[in-house]
Protein backbone atom coordinates (compact mmCIF):
# COMPACT_ATOMS: atom_id res chain seq x y z
CA UNK A 1 0.00 0.00 0.00
CA UNK A 2 1.28 3.52 -0.79
CA UNK A 3 1.73 6.12 1.91
CA UNK A 4 -1.45 8.03 2.72
CA UNK A 5 -1.28 11.37 0.86
CA UNK A 6 -2.92 13.30 3.69
CA UNK A 7 -0.05 12.46 6.00
CA UNK A 8 2.18 14.60 3.79
CA UNK A 9 0.05 17.75 4.14
CA UNK A 10 1.11 20.49 6.58
CA UNK A 11 -0.95 20.76 9.78
CA UNK A 12 -3.64 23.50 9.86
CA UNK A 13 -4.36 25.87 12.74
CA UNK A 14 -7.87 26.18 14.20
CA UNK A 15 -8.44 29.55 12.48
CA UNK A 16 -7.47 28.11 9.10
CA UNK A 17 -9.68 25.08 9.65
CA UNK A 18 -12.63 27.35 10.60
CA UNK A 19 -12.02 29.63 7.60
CA UNK A 20 -11.88 26.65 5.24
CA UNK A 21 -15.09 25.29 6.71
CA UNK A 22 -16.90 28.63 6.29
CA UNK A 23 -15.70 28.84 2.67
CA UNK A 24 -16.77 25.25 2.00
CA UNK A 25 -20.20 25.92 3.57
CA UNK A 26 -20.59 29.09 1.50
CA UNK A 27 -19.73 27.14 -1.67
CA UNK A 28 -22.26 24.42 -0.79
CA UNK A 29 -24.97 26.98 -0.01
CA UNK A 30 -24.25 28.76 -3.27
CA UNK A 31 -24.50 25.41 -5.07
CA UNK A 32 -27.93 24.70 -3.53
CA UNK A 33 -29.07 28.24 -4.42
CA UNK A 34 -27.95 27.98 -8.07
CA UNK A 35 -29.37 24.47 -8.48
CA UNK A 36 -32.67 25.65 -6.97
CA UNK A 37 -32.90 28.42 -9.57
CA UNK A 38 -31.85 26.03 -12.36
CA UNK A 39 -34.41 23.37 -11.46
CA UNK A 40 -37.15 25.93 -10.81
CA UNK A 41 -36.75 26.93 -14.44
CA UNK A 42 -36.07 23.49 -15.93
CA UNK A 43 -37.27 20.87 -13.46
CA UNK A 44 -40.28 18.59 -13.66
CA UNK A 45 -42.71 18.83 -10.74
CA UNK A 46 -44.54 15.88 -9.25
CA UNK A 47 -48.27 16.56 -9.72
CA UNK A 48 -49.71 18.27 -6.64
CA UNK A 49 -46.38 18.54 -4.81
CA UNK A 50 -46.19 22.36 -4.92
CA UNK A 51 -49.83 22.58 -3.79
CA UNK A 52 -49.08 20.20 -0.90
CA UNK A 53 -46.12 22.34 0.14
CA UNK A 54 -48.22 25.52 -0.16
CA UNK A 55 -50.66 23.91 2.25
CA UNK A 56 -47.81 22.95 4.62
CA UNK A 57 -46.10 26.34 4.50
CA UNK A 58 -49.15 28.55 4.16
CA UNK A 59 -52.25 27.08 5.73
CA UNK A 60 -50.47 25.36 8.60
CA UNK A 61 -48.53 28.54 9.49
CA UNK A 62 -51.42 30.99 9.14
CA UNK A 63 -52.86 30.64 12.66
CA UNK A 64 -49.47 30.68 14.42
CA UNK A 65 -48.33 33.68 12.41
CA UNK A 66 -51.58 35.62 12.84
CA UNK A 67 -51.60 35.16 16.60
CA UNK A 68 -47.93 36.17 16.88
CA UNK A 69 -48.31 39.19 14.63
CA UNK A 70 -51.51 40.20 16.39
CA UNK A 71 -49.78 40.31 19.75
CA UNK A 72 -46.79 42.13 18.26
CA UNK A 73 -49.16 44.71 16.76
CA UNK A 74 -50.78 45.28 20.15
CA UNK A 75 -47.44 45.57 21.95
CA UNK A 76 -45.92 47.93 19.40
CA UNK A 77 -48.92 50.27 19.27
CA UNK A 78 -49.14 50.31 23.06
CA UNK A 79 -45.43 51.10 23.49
CA UNK A 80 -45.41 53.63 20.63
CA UNK A 81 -48.46 55.38 22.08
CA UNK A 82 -46.82 55.67 25.50
CA UNK A 83 -43.61 57.06 24.00
CA UNK A 84 -45.47 59.52 21.76
CA UNK A 85 -47.51 60.84 24.68
CA UNK A 86 -44.30 61.73 26.49
CA UNK A 87 -43.23 63.97 23.59
CA UNK A 88 -46.44 65.29 22.01
CA UNK A 89 -49.99 64.73 23.28
CA UNK A 90 -51.18 63.92 19.76
CA UNK A 91 -51.76 60.37 18.53
CA UNK A 92 -53.41 61.16 15.19
CA UNK A 93 -50.44 59.72 13.25
CA UNK A 94 -50.08 56.63 15.43
CA UNK A 95 -51.80 54.37 12.88
CA UNK A 96 -50.05 55.91 9.89
CA UNK A 97 -46.60 55.55 11.48
CA UNK A 98 -47.28 51.98 12.55
CA UNK A 99 -48.61 51.08 9.10
CA UNK A 100 -45.52 52.44 7.35
CA UNK A 101 -43.25 50.55 9.73
CA UNK A 102 -45.33 47.40 9.35
CA UNK A 103 -45.35 47.44 5.55
CA UNK A 104 -41.76 48.49 5.05
CA UNK A 105 -40.00 46.40 7.67
CA UNK A 106 -41.66 44.83 10.69
CA UNK A 107 -44.37 42.84 8.91
CA UNK A 108 -42.13 40.92 6.49
CA UNK A 109 -39.19 40.58 8.88
CA UNK A 110 -40.98 39.40 12.01
CA UNK A 111 -43.25 37.10 10.00
CA UNK A 112 -40.20 35.65 8.23
CA UNK A 113 -38.42 35.06 11.54
CA UNK A 114 -41.49 33.17 12.76
CA UNK A 115 -41.61 31.20 9.50
CA UNK A 116 -37.92 30.39 9.82
CA UNK A 117 -38.62 28.65 13.13
CA UNK A 118 -41.64 26.73 11.92
CA UNK A 119 -41.04 26.07 8.23
CA UNK A 120 -37.22 26.05 8.29
CA UNK A 121 -37.09 23.51 11.10
CA UNK A 122 -39.62 21.29 9.32
CA UNK A 123 -37.73 21.36 6.02
CA UNK A 124 -34.39 20.56 7.64
CA UNK A 125 -35.82 17.76 9.78
CA UNK A 126 -37.63 16.12 6.85
CA UNK A 127 -34.69 16.31 4.44
CA UNK A 128 -32.17 15.47 7.17
CA UNK A 129 -33.99 12.28 8.13
CA UNK A 130 -34.09 11.31 4.45
CA UNK A 131 -30.32 11.84 4.28
CA UNK A 132 -29.53 9.61 7.25
CA UNK A 133 -31.79 6.82 5.95
CA UNK A 134 -30.05 7.02 2.53
CA UNK A 135 -33.30 8.09 0.82
CA UNK A 136 -31.53 11.14 -0.62
CA UNK A 137 -28.81 8.89 -2.06
CA UNK A 138 -31.58 6.69 -3.49
CA UNK A 139 -33.10 9.76 -5.14
CA UNK A 140 -29.74 10.59 -6.70
CA UNK A 141 -29.42 7.03 -7.97
CA UNK A 142 -32.86 7.36 -9.58
CA UNK A 143 -31.45 10.22 -11.64
CA UNK A 144 -33.04 12.88 -9.45
CA UNK A 145 -31.21 15.87 -8.06
CA UNK A 146 -32.42 16.08 -4.41
CA UNK A 147 -32.48 19.86 -4.76
CA UNK A 148 -34.97 19.50 -7.64
CA UNK A 149 -37.15 16.96 -5.84
CA UNK A 150 -37.00 18.22 -2.26
CA UNK A 151 -35.98 21.88 -2.18
CA UNK A 152 -37.62 23.35 -5.30
CA UNK A 153 -41.28 22.56 -4.40
CA UNK A 154 -40.69 24.06 -0.95
CA UNK A 155 -38.91 27.04 -2.52
CA UNK A 156 -41.82 27.83 -4.87
CA UNK A 157 -44.38 27.31 -2.10
CA UNK A 158 -42.40 29.43 0.35
CA UNK A 159 -41.96 32.37 -2.05
CA UNK A 160 -45.68 32.44 -2.86
CA UNK A 161 -47.00 31.72 0.62
CA UNK A 162 -44.60 34.01 2.51
CA UNK A 163 -45.97 36.98 0.58
CA UNK A 164 -49.54 35.86 1.22
CA UNK A 165 -48.88 35.15 4.90
CA UNK A 166 -47.12 38.48 5.46
CA UNK A 167 -50.07 40.36 3.94
CA UNK A 168 -52.62 38.43 5.96
CA UNK A 169 -50.74 38.49 9.26
CA UNK A 170 -49.84 42.17 8.68
CA UNK A 171 -53.52 42.92 8.37
CA UNK A 172 -54.17 41.07 11.63
CA UNK A 173 -51.34 42.96 13.29
CA UNK A 174 -52.63 46.33 12.08
CA UNK A 175 -56.16 45.48 13.22
CA UNK A 176 -54.94 44.32 16.65
CA UNK A 177 -52.89 47.50 16.94
CA UNK A 178 -56.00 49.51 16.01
CA UNK A 179 -58.01 47.82 18.74
CA UNK A 180 -55.27 48.64 21.26
CA UNK A 181 -55.14 52.26 20.10
CA UNK A 182 -58.91 52.55 20.45
CA UNK A 183 -59.27 50.92 23.87
CA UNK A 184 -56.08 52.23 25.51
CA UNK A 185 -55.56 55.65 23.90
CA UNK A 186 -59.07 56.37 22.61
CA UNK A 187 -57.81 56.75 19.04
CA UNK A 188 -60.86 56.27 16.80
CA UNK A 189 -60.58 53.66 14.02
CA UNK A 190 -61.13 56.28 11.30
CA UNK A 191 -58.20 58.25 12.68
CA UNK A 192 -56.05 55.15 13.13
CA UNK A 193 -56.60 53.88 9.55
CA UNK A 194 -54.41 56.42 7.82
CA UNK A 195 -52.46 55.66 4.64
CA UNK A 196 -50.93 59.12 4.29
CA UNK A 197 -47.36 58.06 5.15
CA UNK A 198 -47.40 54.97 2.94
CA UNK A 199 -45.75 55.41 -0.44
CA UNK A 200 -44.65 53.32 -3.44
CA UNK A 201 -41.18 52.76 -1.92
CA UNK A 202 -42.68 51.22 1.22
CA UNK A 203 -44.81 48.81 -0.79
CA UNK A 204 -42.00 47.77 -3.16
CA UNK A 205 -39.47 47.35 -0.35
CA UNK A 206 -41.94 45.30 1.69
CA UNK A 207 -42.83 43.09 -1.24
CA UNK A 208 -39.17 42.55 -2.16
CA UNK A 209 -38.48 41.50 1.41
CA UNK A 210 -41.34 38.98 1.29
CA UNK A 211 -39.88 37.41 -1.86
CA UNK A 212 -36.29 37.43 -0.56
CA UNK A 213 -37.20 35.92 2.81
CA UNK A 214 -39.51 33.40 1.19
CA UNK A 215 -36.65 32.29 -1.04
CA UNK A 216 -33.96 32.31 1.65
CA UNK A 217 -35.73 30.17 4.24
CA UNK A 218 -36.17 26.97 2.15
CA UNK A 219 -32.76 27.32 0.50
CA UNK A 220 -30.88 27.73 3.79
CA UNK A 221 -32.97 25.07 5.54
CA UNK A 222 -32.72 22.71 2.58
CA UNK A 223 -28.95 23.11 2.57
CA UNK A 224 -28.86 22.36 6.33
CA UNK A 225 -30.95 19.24 5.74
CA UNK A 226 -28.90 18.03 2.78
CA UNK A 227 -25.63 18.39 4.70
CA UNK A 228 -26.87 16.32 7.65
CA UNK A 229 -24.26 13.88 8.98
CA UNK A 230 -24.66 10.94 11.32
CA UNK A 231 -27.94 9.66 12.73
CA UNK A 232 -30.77 11.23 14.72
CA UNK A 233 -28.30 13.49 16.50
CA UNK A 234 -27.29 14.87 13.12
CA UNK A 235 -30.92 15.53 12.24
CA UNK A 236 -31.27 17.50 15.51
CA UNK A 237 -28.18 19.56 14.71
CA UNK A 238 -29.40 20.21 11.17
CA UNK A 239 -32.77 21.41 12.50
CA UNK A 240 -31.11 23.78 14.96
CA UNK A 241 -28.75 25.05 12.25
CA UNK A 242 -31.67 25.61 9.90
CA UNK A 243 -33.49 27.84 12.41
CA UNK A 244 -30.35 29.77 13.35
CA UNK A 245 -29.07 30.22 9.80
CA UNK A 246 -32.49 31.04 8.31
CA UNK A 247 -33.07 33.69 10.98
CA UNK A 248 -29.58 35.06 10.34
CA UNK A 249 -30.27 35.15 6.60
CA UNK A 250 -33.52 37.07 7.22
CA UNK A 251 -31.75 39.66 9.38
CA UNK A 252 -28.89 40.08 6.89
CA UNK A 253 -31.30 40.40 3.96
CA UNK A 254 -33.31 42.91 5.98
CA UNK A 255 -30.24 45.10 6.40
CA UNK A 256 -29.33 44.88 2.71
CA UNK A 257 -32.85 45.49 1.40
CA UNK A 258 -33.59 48.27 3.89
CA UNK A 259 -30.37 50.00 2.82
CA UNK A 260 -31.18 49.48 -0.87
CA UNK A 261 -34.75 50.72 -0.34
CA UNK A 262 -33.45 53.81 1.43
CA UNK A 263 -30.98 54.57 -1.36
CA UNK A 264 -33.52 54.02 -4.15
CA UNK A 265 -36.70 55.48 -2.73
CA UNK A 266 -35.69 58.22 -0.29
CA UNK B 1 -16.31 -1.76 -17.54
CA UNK B 2 -15.68 -0.18 -14.15
CA UNK B 3 -12.17 1.09 -13.51
CA UNK B 4 -11.00 2.30 -10.14
CA UNK B 5 -7.49 3.73 -10.08
CA UNK B 6 -5.52 4.61 -6.95
CA UNK B 7 -8.56 5.89 -5.06
CA UNK B 8 -8.16 7.49 -1.64
CA UNK B 9 -11.03 8.54 0.59
CA UNK B 10 -11.07 9.61 4.21
CA UNK B 11 -13.59 10.84 6.75
CA UNK B 12 -12.20 11.15 10.28
CA UNK B 13 -9.74 8.40 9.32
CA UNK B 14 -8.76 6.93 5.95
CA UNK B 15 -11.44 4.57 4.64
CA UNK B 16 -10.10 3.86 1.16
CA UNK B 17 -6.34 3.60 0.66
CA UNK B 18 -4.94 3.44 -2.86
CA UNK B 19 -7.65 1.12 -4.19
CA UNK B 20 -7.20 -0.03 -7.77
CA UNK B 21 -9.77 -2.36 -9.27
CA UNK B 22 -11.19 -3.31 -12.66
CA UNK B 23 -14.58 -4.96 -13.10
CA UNK B 24 -15.02 -6.27 -16.67
CA UNK B 25 -18.29 -5.67 -18.51
CA UNK B 26 -20.86 -8.38 -17.76
CA UNK B 27 -19.02 -9.57 -14.66
CA UNK B 28 -20.66 -10.25 -11.30
CA UNK B 29 -18.06 -9.01 -8.86
CA UNK B 30 -18.32 -9.86 -5.17
CA UNK B 31 -16.75 -7.48 -2.66
CA UNK B 32 -16.05 -9.08 0.69
CA UNK B 33 -14.28 -8.12 3.88
CA UNK B 34 -14.83 -7.58 7.59
CA UNK B 35 -16.89 -4.66 8.92
CA UNK B 36 -15.56 -1.12 8.37
CA UNK B 37 -13.20 -2.34 5.63
CA UNK B 38 -14.47 0.31 3.18
CA UNK B 39 -16.74 -1.85 0.99
CA UNK B 40 -19.85 0.35 1.16
CA UNK B 41 -17.75 3.50 0.74
CA UNK B 42 -16.16 2.04 -2.39
CA UNK B 43 -19.63 1.16 -3.70
CA UNK B 44 -20.78 4.75 -3.12
CA UNK B 45 -17.68 6.03 -4.92
CA UNK B 46 -18.60 3.79 -7.88
CA UNK B 47 -22.07 5.35 -7.89
CA UNK B 48 -20.67 8.89 -7.69
CA UNK B 49 -22.40 9.40 -4.35
CA UNK B 50 -19.04 10.02 -2.71
CA UNK B 51 -16.10 11.69 -4.41
CA UNK B 52 -12.63 10.31 -3.77
CA UNK B 53 -10.01 12.80 -2.66
CA UNK B 54 -7.40 11.22 -4.92
CA UNK B 55 -7.58 8.80 -7.79
CA UNK B 56 -10.13 8.12 -10.46
CA UNK B 57 -13.37 6.15 -10.89
CA UNK B 58 -14.29 5.50 -14.53
CA UNK B 59 -17.78 4.33 -15.46
CA UNK B 60 -18.84 3.95 -19.11
CA UNK B 61 -15.47 5.48 -20.01
CA UNK B 62 -16.10 8.69 -18.02
CA UNK B 63 -14.15 9.84 -14.97
CA UNK B 64 -17.17 10.41 -12.74
CA UNK B 65 -15.31 12.18 -9.95
CA UNK B 66 -14.83 15.11 -12.32
CA UNK B 67 -18.51 15.44 -13.24
CA UNK B 68 -20.85 17.99 -11.64
CA UNK B 69 -24.12 16.86 -10.05
CA UNK B 70 -26.21 17.57 -13.15
CA UNK B 71 -23.83 15.66 -15.48
CA UNK B 72 -23.66 12.79 -13.00
CA UNK B 73 -27.40 12.24 -13.41
CA UNK B 74 -26.89 11.05 -16.98
CA UNK B 75 -24.40 8.47 -15.71
CA UNK B 76 -26.61 7.41 -12.81
CA UNK B 77 -29.50 6.83 -15.20
CA UNK B 78 -27.49 3.81 -16.37
CA UNK B 79 -26.81 2.53 -12.84
CA UNK B 80 -29.08 0.76 -10.35
CA UNK B 81 -28.31 0.49 -6.66
CA UNK B 82 -29.61 -1.35 -3.62
CA UNK B 83 -28.70 0.35 -0.36
CA UNK B 84 -27.67 -1.33 2.86
CA UNK B 85 -30.70 0.20 4.66
CA UNK B 86 -32.95 -0.27 1.61
CA UNK B 87 -33.65 3.49 1.43
CA UNK B 88 -37.28 3.06 0.40
CA UNK B 89 -39.26 6.29 0.15
CA UNK B 90 -41.51 6.32 3.23
CA UNK B 91 -44.34 8.30 1.65
CA UNK B 92 -44.65 6.11 -1.47
CA UNK B 93 -46.35 2.72 -1.74
CA UNK B 94 -44.38 -0.38 -2.74
CA UNK B 95 -45.55 -0.05 -6.36
CA UNK B 96 -44.70 3.67 -6.44
CA UNK B 97 -41.27 2.98 -4.96
CA UNK B 98 -40.48 0.44 -7.65
CA UNK B 99 -41.91 2.61 -10.43
CA UNK B 100 -40.08 5.72 -9.26
CA UNK B 101 -36.81 5.20 -11.22
CA UNK B 102 -38.80 4.43 -14.40
CA UNK B 103 -40.90 7.57 -14.11
CA UNK B 104 -37.87 9.73 -13.41
CA UNK B 105 -36.13 8.32 -16.47
CA UNK B 106 -38.99 9.58 -18.61
CA UNK B 107 -41.11 6.43 -19.02
CA UNK B 108 -44.68 7.72 -19.06
CA UNK B 109 -46.67 4.77 -20.44
CA UNK B 110 -48.55 3.62 -17.34
CA UNK B 111 -49.25 0.16 -18.81
CA UNK B 112 -45.51 -0.42 -19.33
CA UNK B 113 -44.78 0.78 -15.80
CA UNK B 114 -47.53 -1.39 -14.27
CA UNK B 115 -46.37 -4.48 -16.17
CA UNK B 116 -42.74 -3.98 -15.15
CA UNK B 117 -43.66 -3.36 -11.50
CA UNK B 118 -45.82 -6.50 -11.45
CA UNK B 119 -42.97 -8.49 -13.01
CA UNK B 120 -40.48 -7.24 -10.41
CA UNK B 121 -42.85 -7.97 -7.53
CA UNK B 122 -43.40 -11.50 -8.79
CA UNK B 123 -39.62 -11.95 -9.09
CA UNK B 124 -39.10 -11.06 -5.43
CA UNK B 125 -42.21 -13.00 -4.29
CA UNK B 126 -44.13 -9.91 -3.22
CA UNK B 127 -47.07 -9.98 -5.63
CA UNK B 128 -50.09 -8.41 -3.92
CA UNK B 129 -47.99 -5.96 -1.91
CA UNK B 130 -48.38 -3.11 -4.42
CA UNK B 131 -50.38 -0.74 -2.22
CA UNK B 132 -48.52 -1.38 1.06
CA UNK B 133 -46.34 1.38 2.54
CA UNK B 134 -42.73 0.54 3.49
CA UNK B 135 -43.55 1.17 7.15
CA UNK B 136 -45.82 -1.89 7.13
CA UNK B 137 -43.20 -4.31 5.76
CA UNK B 138 -40.76 -6.58 7.56
CA UNK B 139 -37.00 -6.07 7.14
CA UNK B 140 -36.76 -8.92 4.62
CA UNK B 141 -39.72 -7.61 2.61
CA UNK B 142 -38.18 -4.14 2.49
CA UNK B 143 -34.95 -5.67 1.22
CA UNK B 144 -36.84 -7.44 -1.55
CA UNK B 145 -38.64 -4.24 -2.55
CA UNK B 146 -35.20 -2.59 -2.68
CA UNK B 147 -33.97 -5.36 -4.99
CA UNK B 148 -37.04 -4.88 -7.21
CA UNK B 149 -36.40 -1.13 -7.42
CA UNK B 150 -32.70 -1.59 -8.17
CA UNK B 151 -33.42 -3.93 -11.08
CA UNK B 152 -36.57 -2.31 -12.52
CA UNK B 153 -34.78 -0.21 -15.14
CA UNK B 154 -32.52 -3.05 -16.35
CA UNK B 155 -29.51 -0.82 -15.70
CA UNK B 156 -26.15 -1.59 -17.33
CA UNK B 157 -24.38 -1.43 -13.98
CA UNK B 158 -26.02 -2.55 -10.74
CA UNK B 159 -24.53 -2.10 -7.28
CA UNK B 160 -25.87 -4.15 -4.37
CA UNK B 161 -24.97 -3.35 -0.77
CA UNK B 162 -25.87 -6.38 1.36
CA UNK B 163 -28.76 -7.70 -0.76
CA UNK B 164 -29.45 -10.58 1.63
CA UNK B 165 -28.95 -8.94 5.02
CA UNK B 166 -31.75 -9.85 7.40
CA UNK B 167 -33.15 -12.60 5.19
CA UNK B 168 -33.60 -16.24 6.15
CA UNK B 169 -31.23 -18.71 4.41
CA UNK B 170 -33.80 -19.92 1.88
CA UNK B 171 -34.92 -16.43 0.83
CA UNK B 172 -31.31 -15.32 0.85
CA UNK B 173 -30.29 -18.02 -1.61
CA UNK B 174 -33.36 -17.23 -3.74
CA UNK B 175 -32.34 -13.56 -3.86
CA UNK B 176 -28.76 -14.41 -4.88
CA UNK B 177 -30.04 -16.76 -7.58
CA UNK B 178 -32.49 -14.08 -8.77
CA UNK B 179 -29.77 -11.45 -8.94
CA UNK B 180 -27.48 -13.82 -10.85
CA UNK B 181 -30.26 -14.68 -13.30
CA UNK B 182 -31.09 -10.99 -13.79
CA UNK B 183 -27.45 -10.15 -14.35
CA UNK B 184 -27.02 -12.90 -16.94
CA UNK B 185 -30.23 -11.99 -18.78
CA UNK B 186 -29.41 -8.27 -18.90
CA UNK B 187 -25.67 -8.75 -19.41
CA UNK B 188 -25.20 -6.19 -16.64
CA UNK B 189 -22.03 -5.47 -14.76
CA UNK B 190 -22.72 -6.07 -11.07
CA UNK B 191 -20.76 -5.26 -7.95
CA UNK B 192 -22.18 -6.92 -4.86
CA UNK B 193 -21.15 -6.39 -1.26
CA UNK B 194 -22.27 -9.15 1.08
CA UNK B 195 -21.33 -10.68 4.39
CA UNK B 196 -23.03 -13.92 3.39
CA UNK B 197 -19.83 -15.30 1.87
CA UNK B 198 -21.02 -18.87 1.28
CA UNK B 199 -24.00 -17.81 -0.83
CA UNK B 200 -22.21 -14.89 -2.47
CA UNK B 201 -19.49 -17.16 -3.80
CA UNK B 202 -22.09 -19.37 -5.49
CA UNK B 203 -22.96 -16.56 -7.91
CA UNK B 204 -19.82 -14.43 -8.40
CA UNK B 205 -17.41 -14.45 -11.35
CA UNK B 206 -14.72 -12.52 -9.54
CA UNK B 207 -14.09 -11.57 -5.94
CA UNK B 208 -12.24 -8.73 -4.23
CA UNK B 209 -11.42 -8.62 -0.55
CA UNK B 210 -10.96 -5.39 1.38
CA UNK B 211 -9.23 -4.89 4.69
CA UNK B 212 -8.69 -1.56 6.44
CA UNK B 213 -9.53 0.39 3.29
CA UNK B 214 -7.18 -1.53 1.00
CA UNK B 215 -7.99 -4.13 -1.63
CA UNK B 216 -5.87 -7.08 -0.55
CA UNK B 217 -7.18 -9.64 -3.02
CA UNK B 218 -8.66 -9.51 -6.53
CA UNK B 219 -9.23 -12.69 -8.51
CA UNK B 220 -11.72 -15.26 -9.75
CA UNK B 221 -14.08 -16.99 -7.36
CA UNK B 222 -12.08 -20.20 -7.67
CA UNK B 223 -8.86 -18.31 -6.88
CA UNK B 224 -10.52 -16.77 -3.82
CA UNK B 225 -11.61 -20.16 -2.54
CA UNK B 226 -8.13 -21.58 -3.06
CA UNK B 227 -6.19 -18.50 -1.92
CA UNK B 228 -3.27 -19.09 0.40
CA UNK B 229 -3.28 -15.45 1.57
CA UNK B 230 -3.81 -15.99 5.32
CA UNK B 231 -6.46 -13.25 5.71
CA UNK B 232 -8.38 -14.24 2.56
CA UNK B 233 -8.19 -17.92 3.46
CA UNK B 234 -9.46 -17.31 6.99
CA UNK B 235 -12.26 -15.00 5.85
CA UNK B 236 -13.48 -17.08 2.90
CA UNK B 237 -13.52 -20.30 4.89
CA UNK B 238 -14.82 -18.70 8.07
CA UNK B 239 -11.97 -19.99 10.20
CA UNK B 240 -11.74 -18.82 13.79
CA UNK B 241 -7.95 -19.01 14.04
CA UNK B 242 -5.94 -16.65 11.89
CA UNK B 243 -4.72 -13.07 11.52
CA UNK B 244 -8.23 -11.49 11.64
Amino acid sequence: MSAEPHAMERPQGPAEVAARRVLADARELQGVFLRTLYWTAKGRREPGEVARQCFEVGYRSAFFLSVTMGFIGMILVFQSGLQLLRVVPDLTLLGATFLELLVRDLGPTIAAMMLATRVGAGIAAEIGSMVVTEQVDALRMCGVDPVDHLVVPRFIASVVMTAALVMFSGLVSFAAGGATAWFVFDVQPLTYINFSLLDRGDLITGLLKCVAYGAAIPIVSGWCGLTTRGGSEGVGSATTSAVVNSSLAVIMLDLVLTGAGFVVFV
Amino acid sequence: MIEVTKVWKRFAAPVLCDVTLTVPTGCLYGLIGPGAAGKSVLLKCLAGLLRPERGSVRLFGQAIEALDEVSLQAVRNRVGMLFQNNALFDHLTVAENIAFPMRRRGITDESVIAARVADRLRAVSLAGFEQRLPGGLSGGQKKRVGVARATVTRAEVVLYDEPAAGLDPVTSQKIFDLLRREQQEAGATVVMVSSDIDRLLTVTDRVGMMLDGALIFDGTTAEAKGSLHPVVKQFVHGEVDGPL
